[in-house]
């Protein structure tokens, strides 16, 4: 057995001990595992190693504390209720038309940015109220909005796994949008017709309504929008006019929607507000802080490319196996920079800009996944589901159709590129 | 038994507060400056500020080093340190600075072109702070930074990077990239400051010659190679062969015209200059290494890149020697001579004339040590 690979199953060991058996936060774990690698790779206690690492999702770690606060908010004022009443009001008739338009309505925050957790927090968070209401059960909701996440962290205009792929190899982010929607919208119209189908049964509609928040537009108009609006047009706006737009960045942005959210809707207290959001922000924000240390100690003591030269070494007849473990990185970012970059090298031969649009579905599907399990333990968060391994459990068959969706691309990029180029 | 949640709380303050104090004197070491003994031949020692005013003094005020010849002839430009984490290039830039002697023409040196990379390492990628070589004067220690400028020069980044002028998408950590940065902008982010300061030298300064030494992983299929924009061709692939008359293999890439940002395409593109960016093979950077410690930048060696190339599916050039600095060095400072000799050829009414820097064979026989004072 090799060294690195006792490294990694003591580390595994530890933050399983610590989740499991003392029922420690998921993040203390990861930091804890951390510490434990180092040990046992000889490293001692690499203090600076440990604090630059809790550093690598620092940006992220500021998007979810400000999306958190800001959803908070406007669910405070009564928006994010009234969208969900109204939305299932003009649907309910046509019961899969809704959830599909669900799914891409959960999916648009992330073809914006890039950001999975961005389609939870913000859309997500909207709809999850109306698909309870439903009758739909807390674990597939859950499910239904983290698959979503997924899909459109792949999703063009903006795919930020493929970015990565694309800057290891040198490939500009040129002719991608073809590919990236082959990549997510038929699994995201599988999926959202499989929860459908398997989860949502018929329903009174009346009834689902008085389970709803009253809708409060009457009482205050339009204006009970204008943040969700005000979030959205800057958010395009930074995408889509860099050049004339001062770059505030994506924190800023939501916290100049939660600043403009008062006097919009229903009053709110916000202190109260602010002490409430964070503390539910609190336990992903450790986890981001742990995963950021864990891949560091991984990279230190070499069990990273130990993990990279693995997948690389799997018989030639099963190299798509190499993608198939992608998600199995616990991070979408992680697996595409990881294991993204030397696997456009595997397949070369085929269609780059395919192959890396498939890897990069492959990457993302790795923000669902163990140790983090970000994206599960975010949407157990909005759906109320305090094991989020329920939730992952309940995408087993959405992640399986994905996986293959992204296998088969890989294996006939040639024929697809040839296609998308007809148009 | 209960422990009083304000205990616990203390006690986690006292222990943060320590890993701060730590970390935080491990962090700031970074700031010492690297120490270059320049050769005799030095002129003068100007600053990036002078081409443009607003990073005086600030974190990408780069020392430029001026050789000026006694005889007129062409001004090249040796641009190093654009990737701090890519140890040849800055290597190669100071044991020119050091040994350099020059006849005929004008060369600058800018050791660490994004100084501000200096000054950190990149969060989740192991890196050491440091690394020591001998020199003639005793042990000499040198920063290993990050491939970008530090985020607290410039930050945060945008999700999505757009290439100004041409506004190609990438992704938003390429912002602090130098080498995505060109031609730069006065007006626009810390990093395209300090690309739009290289441009503007390169056209006050009416350099001929500009080269940005560089380091690739062992899988990326452009290491140990010449890049080249399409109007330096010529001078590039007769530096080439003549590199292949000696046995050393360069691969010689165009530069696409479609990748914006980077030096070879807008140099080229922007100012008269023939522009050069060369890579050598570094597993430090390689996604596949193993042990990450400043062993790696010294040795090169990573066993699991044999171990990678074994498996047949990936075109790597390494072998079980590994890649040590010395002969990165030596390879940067051949192909760089190459060059020089090859445009003297092209333009003999416009020559340069150096000595002093030790040819590839001598570095790898005497050691790095032999030529850093």
């Amino acid at each position: 057995m090799s060294f690195e690979l006792v490294i990694l199953i003591s580390m595994l060991a530890v933050f399983a001990a610590g989740v499991f058996i003392f029922k420690l936060p998921a993040g203390v774990s990861l930091m804890l595992a951390s510490i434990t690698g180092a040990f046992v790779a000889g490293e001692g206690l690499p203090v600076r190693h440990l604090v630059e690492g809790s550093f690598g999702f620092l940006e992220a770690i500021m998007i979810i504390a400000t999306a958190m606060i800001f959803m908070k908010v406007v669910e405070a004022t009564g928006a994010l209720s009234t969208i969900s009443y109204y939305m299932i009001k003009s649907l309910h008739k046509r019961p899969t038309l809704l959830i599909i338009i669900i799914t891409f309505f959960v999916m648009f925050p992330g073809m914006l940015t890039g950001l999975s957790s961005a389609c939870i927090l913000t859309t997500g968070a909207l709809v999850v109220p109306a698909l309870l209401a439903m009758g739909m059960p807390k674990k597939a909701v859950g499910s239904l909005i983290a698959m979503a996440a997924v899909f459109g962290e792949i999703a063009p205009p903006i795919s930020i796994p493929v970015m990565i792929i694309g800057g290891g190899v040198d490939m500009p982010y040129i002719g991608f949008t073809g590919p990236l929607l082959i990549a997510s919208f038929p699994p995201a119209i599988f999926t959202a017709i499989y929860y459908r189908k398997k989860y949502l049964k018929d329903f009174n509609i009346d009834e689902v309504l008085e389970k709803l928040e009253n809708p409060v537009y009457d009482q205050y108009g339009f204006k009970l929008f204008l943040p969700i609006i005000l979030v959205i047009a800057l958010l395009l706006s930074e995408m889509l006019f860099p050049e004339l737009m001062f770059h505030l960045g994506v924190p800023l942005i939501f916290m100049i929607g939660t600043l403009t959210a008062f006097g919009t809707g229903n009053k709110f207290k916000p202190v109260g507000m602010l002490q409430n959001s964070l503390r539910n922000a609190m336990p992903v924000m450790a986890i981001l802080i742990g995963v950021g240390m864990f891949l560091q100690i991984l990279t230190l003591t070499g069990v990273r490319g130990y993990l990279a030269v693995s997948a690389l070494q799997l018989p030639e007849e099963v190299k798509y196996l190499a993608a198939v473990i992608m998600p199995f990185f616990g991070s979408a970012y992680a697996a595409a920079s990881v294991i993204g970059v030397p696997l456009v090298f595997v397949f070369l031969g085929k269609n780059s800009i395919i192959v890396a649009s498939a890897l990069a579905l492959m990457a993302a599907m790795g923000d669902l996944m163990p140790p983090p399990s970000l994206l599960c333990a975010y949407a157990g968060q909005m759906v109320g589901e305090p094991n989020h391994f329920k939730i992952l459990k309940a995408s087993a068959l959405a992640i399986f159709v994905t996986g293959a969706v992204g296998i088969l691309m890989i294996y006939f990029a040639n024929d697809i590129g040839q296609f998308i180029n007809l148009f | 038994m209960k422990i009083d949640h304000k205990i616990v709380a203390s006690f986690l303050l006292f222990l943060m507060t320590v890993v701060c104090i730590v970390s935080g004197v491990e962090f700031l070491d970074m700031r010492t400056p690297d120490v270059i003994y320049p050769s005799e031949d030095l002129t003068k020692i100007g600053k990036l500020s002078d081409y443009f005013e607003e990073l005086k003094d600030g974190s990408g005020d780069t020392d430029i080093y001026f050789f000026e010849g006694k005889e007129p002839g062409a001004t090249v430009l040796l641009l190093c340190g654009t990737h701090p984490n890519e140890a040849s290039g800055f290597i190669a830039g100071v044991l020119a600075t050091e040994n350099v002697k020059i006849k005929a023409g004008r060369l600058l040196i800018i050791p660490q072109a994004c100084l501000s990379g200096f000054s950190c390492t990149d969060p989740m990628e192991g890196y050491p702070q440091s690394y020591t070589l001998e020199s003639k004067s005793g042990e000499r220690k040198f920063r290993f930074g990050s491939r970008v400028s530090n985020p607290l020069d410039q930050w945060p980044d945008p999700l999505v990077y757009s290439h100004f002028p041409s506004g190609q998408k990438l992704s938003g950590f390429e912002t602090r990239n130098l080498n995505r940065s060109y031609p730069g902008r006065p007006d626009g982010t810390f990093t395209e400051k300090v690309g739009y300061a290289i441009v503007q030298l390169i056209k006050k300064e009416k350099i001929d010659l500009a080269f940005d030494l560089h380091e690739a992983a062992p899988e990326i299929p452009i290491i140990n190679a010449i890049i080249y924009h399409e109007k330096s061709e010529d001078i590039g692939l007769n530096a080439i062969l003549n590199l292949e008359f000696r046995d050393l293999r360069y691969a010689p890439e165009r530069s696409p015209e479609n990748f914006h940002g980077l030096s070879h395409r807008e140099w080229g593109d922007n100012t008269d200059v023939y522009p050069f960016l060369m890579e050598t093979c570094n597993p430090i950077q390689g996604r596949l290494r193993g042990r990450t410690n400043s062993e790696l930048i010294l040795t090169g060696k990573s066993p699991q890149y044999l171990a990678a190339q074994e498996t047949g599916k990936l075109r790597i050039e390494y072998d079980a020697e590994g890649v040590p600095l010395d002969k990165r060095v030596a390879r940067h400072l051949q192909g760089f001579l190459e060059i020089v000799n090859s445009y003297n050829e092209f333009f003999p009414e416009k020559t340069i004339l150096l000595e002093g820097l030790p040819e590839y064979e001598d570095l790898l026989e005497n050691g790095l040590s032999n030529y850093l004072k």
